[in-house]
């Protein structure tokens, strides 16, 4: 394996820039997933068939806790890909920590709205709104429940085998796929949430 | 230890937080839908570009301007997905 | 005994309990013969854990061509049932299952792994790479696919046929409407399918981005290596649409939400909108790279390059754009106002405009051209003037207001396979005949290739033909018969003998593929057909390093270049080869994937969840496993080299 010193770690081999560039392509591709979840929640949006709307299961003070914890993680998460370029494995290895953990927070946070949701009568067979609502909040949340045991594993192998142009390439990758969920976490606060409330 | 805090991603950091703020306006703030929705959609797109850039280097390497190339084509496409169903559906129906 | 009855078939007949006796002897008889000619290690070790971008070509094009000839017996019970009035040879039951999977098995798993066998074949040798930009990711689509593929086929032994169309237009494909199994095998086989598809658009523009040769830039690629680009990038953009929408319609029949039900608030044009914003780019998915096909083998075969090269990148890069903002065409009828097919009607007619340069520059390149006659050249000069007139009924078809009296008859059958035939097949069957020989060392014989073209221009036309006037005069598709009345008859049964006449068109591509394996001389060169790019540079066999050397690259045909004007294609030295390890994984989670959707299907929930806790598990797997490739000697290359310059 030929490694070019004078790159960064996760793009100093041919395959990692490879990588790096393929998981670019693909989170073009979520673009459009989410999108289409999107387009089927602006259609569905209003035909709530005598079931709750928007206006009345949304919560503003759950939400806004959620949105702080990922825009944080990402945030985190950043720091942690800056540390892995200065060749820090320990505080690299602490920023991963904390981003996961904060994933972890949201998750529970998303959990406990989703019961509320179902308390409220407001469950995935109740009328297209509710169900498309879940489905496009649950395809993120299934984003970054998936999000914590890719993490989980990237840091048991950065533990095992340091950082190596492997590993970091790996790591590099996971930061991508967080900042693009807090993208669209972003746009989920911004068109479901806040459109719904205002 | 300030070494493992730059500038550019702290910075990052609170330009965000500030973007939500300005977006919980629509929340607070007793706007009309069309004004709401320009908020939201400014607040939203500029967030999604600074994770683009500051966060997610996008255009560190040689490959930028296919990166950057593609994200826009989807972007572009998304909003054509999105408005022509709306027309569709919603407003031309 | 409650458990097994779901499995049965809810409409049975003797020609389905046939095919399950053929079904059963099939298989019986691929195992016994693998057993006893000890071919089982060779089956595991040479193609079911190969990640090599030719062989997974290969099998892509075994399975097309095998879909294929399943689609086509479909075709002709179709045809054979409104051969004449009041027939009853199909009862209505059967013929809705026989056209919804003629539909998806022609455009999922005919058309898209032929497609895919070229791109996997021929981009790599194209652009002058060792393999794709992910080898095993590579392996992985092709087993989704295939096992996706498997799936939709055992639906009609096993639970039933979809029969909502190849479309499954909610609410008829609902659980009220089609209360058996047959569309939760189209949701799921379509998805499965569906997600390696996604995976190959990533690979093939990862691998056409970031492997070419030095010296081919972007604008120096050949046509098809842009053609796949292109196609590649709809692939990404619209595969995530068709994801979503299966997802969707397979909560409504499976977890009962609603939406695309016509209660609870549900919206059944959101499915036919969401399939369609996905199913338009998808025709285009499947043009484009028959465009490049046309592209390489017109200029090979005038002896000139391609005419306009740049006016070609362009029109498919707009073509591409286009192609994402027309889908409301395929309802025009549905109800919205004007304002929405007046622009999805213009945007539709402006798609013309890019095909017409691509025609016009084909032309041209045939202008002054030294044409041979040979079969890939026959298909595509076949192809220019039927295409036309599949293209330009499509412009008519675009008036949104004169849609309201072809919508939904058999104009628009007519339209399509119009386009699609000329189009993807004709281009299909020209790559095969003209990548035949580097695929398998020999070349195909060239008499009854020949005979198998004008049969099946001279069948198409008879079949398709027909089917405008009898459209235009109100035949309604997807009506399993008609009256005498009507007075559709006659045209109908020159539709059906036309169909004949393109079965025995694909029974002598067989017989020509039996015929050459066993006549055709074997030493045929690297280069037989006189070739212009790269795939031409390496030996035939092609050493599984495809190029002993990196070729360097300075115009679009640089293996023309380098036979004409002295350019140096190889000018490095020999160095150890970096090639990736073979891996039973991708096999294996593709036959997980298999279990899956059979168990969704079935609604058998403990066999999905474990299913997909296995295919995680493959996942971790992956990621823990340390693989690094392997390297092939310089000494070994100099053996293989030495032993196929023997050869040619």
């Amino acid at each position: 394996m030929k490694v070019d010193h004078s790159l960064p770690l996760e793009y100093s081999t041919k395959q990692n820039g490879l990588n790096i560039f393929g998981f670019w392509v693909f989170l073009a591709a979520e673009i459009m997933l989410f999108a289409t979840l999107f387009t089927s929640y602006f259609t569905l949006e209003h035909r709530t068939a005598g079931g709750p709307n928007g206006t009345e299961i949304f919560e503003i003070a759950p939400v806004l806790i959620e949105t702080f914890v990922l825009l944080t993680s990402s945030f985190t998460i950043g720091l942690g890909v800056h540390a892995m370029r200065i060749g820090r494995k320990k505080a690299m290895m602490t920023f991963f920590v904390i981003t996961l953990l904060l994933g972890l927070v949201f998750i529970g946070f998303e959990i406990d709205e989703f019961i509320t949701y179902i308390h409220e009568g407001a469950t995935l067979q109740t009328s297209a709104f509710t169900a498309m609502l879940m489905t496009t909040l649950g395809t993120h949340g299934a984003h970054v429940t998936f999000g914590l045991f890719w993490g989980t594993a990237i840091l048991l192998q950065v533990k095992k085998s340091g950082l190596t142009p492997e590993t970091a390439n790996k790591s590099f990758i996971f930061s991508l796929y967080w900042h693009f969920l807090d993208v669209v976490w972003i746009f989920i606060f911004s068109f479901i949430y806040l459109k719904g409330m205002m | 230890m300030s070494e493992l805090f730059p500038r550019k991603q702290i910075m990052g950091f609170v330009f965000s937080l500030i973007l939500t703020a300005a977006a919980l306006t629509v929340y607070f703030l007793n706007m009309s839908f069309a004004k709401g929705m320009v908020v939201l959609l400014v607040t939203a797109f500029v967030q999604a570009l600074l994770q683009l850039v500051v966060f997610m280097h996008a255009g560190e390497t040689n490959d930028k301007w296919v990166i950057y190339g593609k994200v826009a084509f989807m972007m572009a496409i998304a909003l054509i997905t999105v408005f022509g169903t709306l027309l569709i559906f919603l407003w031309d129906m | 005994m409650e458990f097994f009855e779901r499995f049965a078939i809810p409409n049975p007949s003797l020609a389905i309990y046939i095919s399950m006796v053929a079904i059963a002897l099939t298989m019986v008889a691929i195992v016994a013969g693998l057993t006893y000619f000890k071919k089982w290690g060779y089956l595991w070790r040479e193609w079911l854990t190969t990640v090599d971008h030719k062989r997974i070509g290969i099998m892509y094009l075994l399975s097309a061509l095998i879909m294929l000839f399943r689609g086509g017996v479909d075709a002709i019970m179709l045809r054979a049932q409104l051969a004449v009035p009041d027939n009853k040879l199909l009862d209505p039951q059967h013929y809705n299952e026989v056209f919804s999977t003629h539909g998806v098995i022609m455009v999922m798993f005919m058309a898209m792994p032929f497609i895919f066998a070229f791109m996997n074949f021929v981009v790599p040798l194209q652009i002058g790479a060792r393999d794709v930009a992910f080898p095993r990711l590579n392996a992985l689509s092709f087993w989704l696919f295939f096992f996706g593929a498997m799936l939709f086929n055992i639906s009609f032994v096993i639970g039933g046929s979809p029969d909502a169309g190849w479309t499954s237009y909610f609410p008829l494909a609902g659980n009220e409407f089609s209360p058996s199994v047959g569309t939760n095998y189209y949701m799921l086989a379509i998805q499965i399918s569906g997600i390696g598809t996604l995976m190959t658009g990533i690979n093939m523009i990862t691998t056409i981005f970031k492997m070419r040769a030095p010296g081919m830039t972007l604008m120096k690629m050949p046509m098809f290596t842009w053609a796949t680009l292109v196609t590649n990038l709809i692939i990404v953009t619209v595969f995530p649409v068709i994801t979503v929408a299966l997802a969707m319609g397979t909560f409504d029949r499976l977890f009962g939400t609603h939406f695309f039900a016509t209660s609870n608030g549900g919206m059944d044009m959101l499915w036919a909108n969401l399939f369609w914003v996905w199913g338009h780019p998808e025709v285009y998915i499947l043009i484009l790279p028959a465009f490049g096909i046309y592209s390489e083998i017109i200029s090979t075969f005038s002896g000139r390059n391609l005419y306009g090269y740049k006016s070609m990148v362009a029109s498919m890069v707009i073509i591409s754009a286009l192609s994402c903002m027309v889908w409301a065409h395929h309802f025009f009828t549905m109800g919205q106002g004007a304002v929405a097919n007046s622009f999805f009607s213009i945007t539709t007619m402006a798609i013309a405009v890019p095909t017409g340069v691509k025609i016009f520059n084909w032309l041209f390149t045939l202008w002054k051209g030294k044409i041979r006659f040979t079969v890939p050249m026959l298909y595509s000069v076949g192809f220019i003037p039927l295409f036309v007139i599949g293209g330009v009924t499509g412009v008519m078809l675009a008036m949104s207001a004169a849609d309201y009296q072809y919508h939904n008859t058999m104009f628009l059958v007519a339209h399509f396979h119009n386009t699609i035939i000329p189009g993807v097949v004709f281009a299909m069957l020209a790559g095969l005949t003209y990548y035949w020989p580097k695929m398998f060392g020999f070349m195909l014989n060239e008499r009854i290739g020949k005979w198998s073209f004008w049969l099946l221009s001279i069948g198409f036309c008879l079949a398709f033909f027909p089917m405008y006037i009898t459209g235009l005069d109100g035949q309604a598709r997807r009506m399993y018969t008609y009256s005498e009345a009507t007075g559709y008859g006659p045209l109908n049964m020159l539709s059906f003998i036309g169909a004949g006449v393109m079965a025995i068109s694909f029974a002598l591509i067989v017989y020509n593929v039996y015929y050459s394996i066993r006549y055709s001389p074997r030493n045929i060169g690297a280069d037989p057909w006189d070739a212009r790019s790269l795939e031409w540079a390496t030996h035939t066999p092609i050493p599984e390093y495809n190029f002993a050397i990196e070729p360097h690259v300075a115009s679009s045909q640089a293996f023309w270049d380098a036979k004409k004007k002295g350019h140096e294609l190889f000018p490095g030295k020999l160095e150890k080869i970096h090639m990736p390890n073979n891996s039973g994984v991708p096999f294996i989670m593709g036959a997980i994937f298999f279990v899956w959707g059979f168990s969704m299907v079935f609604s058998l929930w403990i066999p999905a969840i474990l299913s997909i806790l296995a295919i995680f598990a493959c996942m971790a797997l992956r990621s823990f496993e340390r693989d690094h490739g392997r390297y092939i000697s310089v000494k070994e290359i100099e053996e293989t080299e030495t032993k196929l310059r023997g050869v040619n």
